[in-house]
């Protein structure tokens, strides 16, 4: 294998995780911009798509009705986390808002572990195993399959947020809550309707990449968390998620390439923390946008 | 006066119960469970003054625990230094640590702070378990000696019962001193506004970061003691499932005072405990993960519905009954 094709092979594996960090990171801003609630849970919304599809499916359901199911789920899994979890909090503050979404992420990822076992699952690639090779590196469909629709939800969502009316209802509770709730609009259910979206989201990317990654109880803090680079780094906002999350995938698939596979994970935190820190140098005589 | 000279009465009762504990309870089980209470409970009051007295929101603590294992543990194991040196040596590295790293983390806030230390976290997690020759990686870190002082070595749960709660005990008076301080005003007055507190002249950052290396501090030494006191350190140890219970013990224990985390702590490894002998047939893994549901169900619970913690709400209760019997002013 030729360095050319080596780099078409980790592009093309970056542009697949970074597909998917994009996604995950439009979930976390959808909530984060509606609730200003970090949703530490929203990498297990990823897991449940996946694990729940597996457990489904080993029941005996057909792929499609049981990914159908598995969305289903965790989207009332996510809409009751806001409900009957993060809505009651007495005293809502960022700290308490963190501890309880890390502590209810790591009672949906036990649950799991009781329920399921911590081997990691595999569902079967939707169009079969051929491997399509582009100068030298081989595709499979599935990877297609990942970016395809990964890039529809994207420019779904776009559509919906910019050109129907509850999407504009909820741009502007995303830009003034205390505006939106005197023109009438509902911010409790806008709520309950962004975390099961982002549920929902969340756990369609967990199922179309069970086939590549395969899934398990675990796998969800992390990718996550990668979520949470892409949309911090893409400023909140969906065109620079999805840049950020592109760069991200790139990035990891590269540094896992050619540096360390071990260290994959590394990269995408400490860019996260390089980022974090760099937005808070201020230079003389540049305005900094707030 | 009054009221100081009963505070040091309840220390003194505090101090003797506690090193009486060994001598009442049959067996080294209840020594043993408390040894764990101590470290737990060392670890914990730095976070809580961290969490809620500096209104820092960092998750690196069980990082800094885990750099403290690993520092003394390595240095321990390949004969380097002595171990009581090994633990001065990796709070001296964890101090230099956190410093480089507090010092550009600490401008961030709220979230983004946040954010950045959970990530902190899982990067060191991550990193020991790539390190394999340095660190043992994930098979963990083996050959620890056990705590030795010039010749005097420390065996079992008892001796090292003592050292972990004089550790502890030692801590929570030097934070309770260091918040009765003019340094401890300045970390209260910077949480309540850093505009205001800065406008009469403390110095924000730096504040902050001294609070910061401080409990970064006794967090490595807890984590040194508590290597040699299991002579094996895994980087699985220090990571997310740590977290969870680290912040169930300060929620229990609650903003309102420092010595919370330590209750929170009694709590916690009772629950852990009580799980751990009832459930056993019930639940076949026991693992940290596992145990994390419990403690998630208990996070979630106590922030709902007492989220002044326990000591804010055995107090709230103490003042209602002492108000039904017409004793209050």
């Amino acid at each position: 294998m030729d360095l050319l094709s080596q780099t078409i092979q980790y592009a093309v594996s970056g542009v697949t995780g970074g597909s998917i960090y994009a996604v995950i990171g439009i979930c976390w801003s959808l909530v984060y911009l509606i609730t200003r609630v970090l949703n530490f849970a929203t990498g297990e919304f990823v897991m449940l798509g996946g694990m729940l599809t597996w457990a489904f499916s080993s029941m005996g359901f057909g792929i499609l009705p049981s990914a159908f199911l598995a969305v289903a789920c965790t989207v009332a899994i996510s809409m009751l986390l806001e409900r009957l979890v993060i809505r009651p909090i007495r005293l809502p503050t960022e700290m308490t808002y963190m501890m309880i979404t890390i502590a209810s992420a790591s009672v949906i990822k036990g649950l799991v572990l009781l329920q399921w076992g911590s081997e990691s699952r595999r569902i079967e690639p939707f169009f079969g195993t051929g491997v399509i090779h582009i100068l030298g590196a081989g595709v499979t469909p599935q990877v297609i399959c990942v970016v395809v629709l990964m890039a529809l939800i994207t420019f779904g969502l776009h559509l919906f947020l910019n050109h129907t009316l509850l999407g504009t209802a909820l741009r502007a509770s995303a830009v003034n809550l205390t505006g939106a709730r005197l023109i009438g609009i509902d911010i409790g259910r806008f709520r309950l309707f962004c975390f099961g979206l982002a549920g929902g989201l969340g756990a369609i990317t967990g199922i179309v990449t069970a086939p590549i990654t395969f899934t398990g109880y675990e796998i969800g803090l992390l990718t996550g968390l990668k979520g949470l680079v892409a949309a911090i780094a893409g400023g909140w906002s969906m065109a620079g998620t999805v840049v950020a999350g592109l760069a991200l995938g790139l990035l990891e698939g590269f540094g896992a390439g050619f540096i360390a596979s071990g260290l994959k994970d590394v990269f995408a935190l400490v860019v996260m923390i390089l980022f974090l820190i760099v937005r808070t140098i201020t230079i003389p005589g540049i305005k900094r946008r707030t | 006066m009054k009221s100081n000279r009963r505070f040091h009465l309840l220390w003194v009762f505090v101090v003797a119960g506690l090193a009486l504990v060994p001598f009442v309870t049959s067996g080294t089980y209840i020594t043993g469970v408390m040894c764990f209470v101590a470290f737990y409970a060392t670890l914990a009051c730095g976070m809580a003054l961290l969490l809620h007295q500096a209104g820092l929101f960092s998750l690196a603590h069980p990082t800094f625990f885990g750099l403290g294992a690993y520092t003394a543990g390595i240095l321990a194991a390949r004969d380097l230094l002595p171990p009581w040196a090994g633990i001065i040596a990796a709070a001296l590295v964890v101090a230099i640590v956190a410093y480089v790293i507090g010092a550009p983390l600490l401008r961030l806030s709220g979230y983004y702070l946040a954010c950045a230390t959970f990530g902190l976290l899982f990067i060191v997690e991550i990193t020991l378990g790539q390190l394999g020759p340095i660190t043992g990686g994930h098979d963990g870190l083996m050959d620890i000696p056990p705590l030795s002082f010039f010749g005097f070595t420390l065996q079992g749960d008892f001796h090292y019962y003592y050292v972990a709660w004089g550790l502890c005990l030692g801590c929570l008076w030097f934070f309770s001193n260091i918040m009765n301080s003019r340094i401890g005003r300045a970390i209260k007055a910077q949480h309540d506004s850093e505009t205001a507190a800065s406008c009469v002249g403390i110095n924000v950052p730096r504040c902050k970061l001294h609070v910061f290396v401080l409990t970064a501090v006794t967090a490595s030494m807890a984590g040194s003691l508590y290597c040699f006191y299991l002579e094996f350190a895994a980087p699985s140890m220090f990571g997310f499932p740590l977290l969870v219970e680290l912040f169930t013990i300060v929620v229990i224990g609650g903003a309102a005072t420092l010595y919370g985390p330590i209750l929170g702590s009694i709590a916690l490894m009772s629950i852990r405990e009580a799980i751990h002998v009832h459930l056993k047939g019930v639940l076949p893994k026991m693992t940290a993960e596992v145990d994390a549901v419990f403690f998630g169900v208990l996070i979630v619970a106590i922030l709902i519905f007492m989220p002044e913690g326990l000591v804010g709400t055995l107090d709230r209760l103490a003042h209602a009954g002492r108000r039904f019997l017409g004793k209050s002013t």
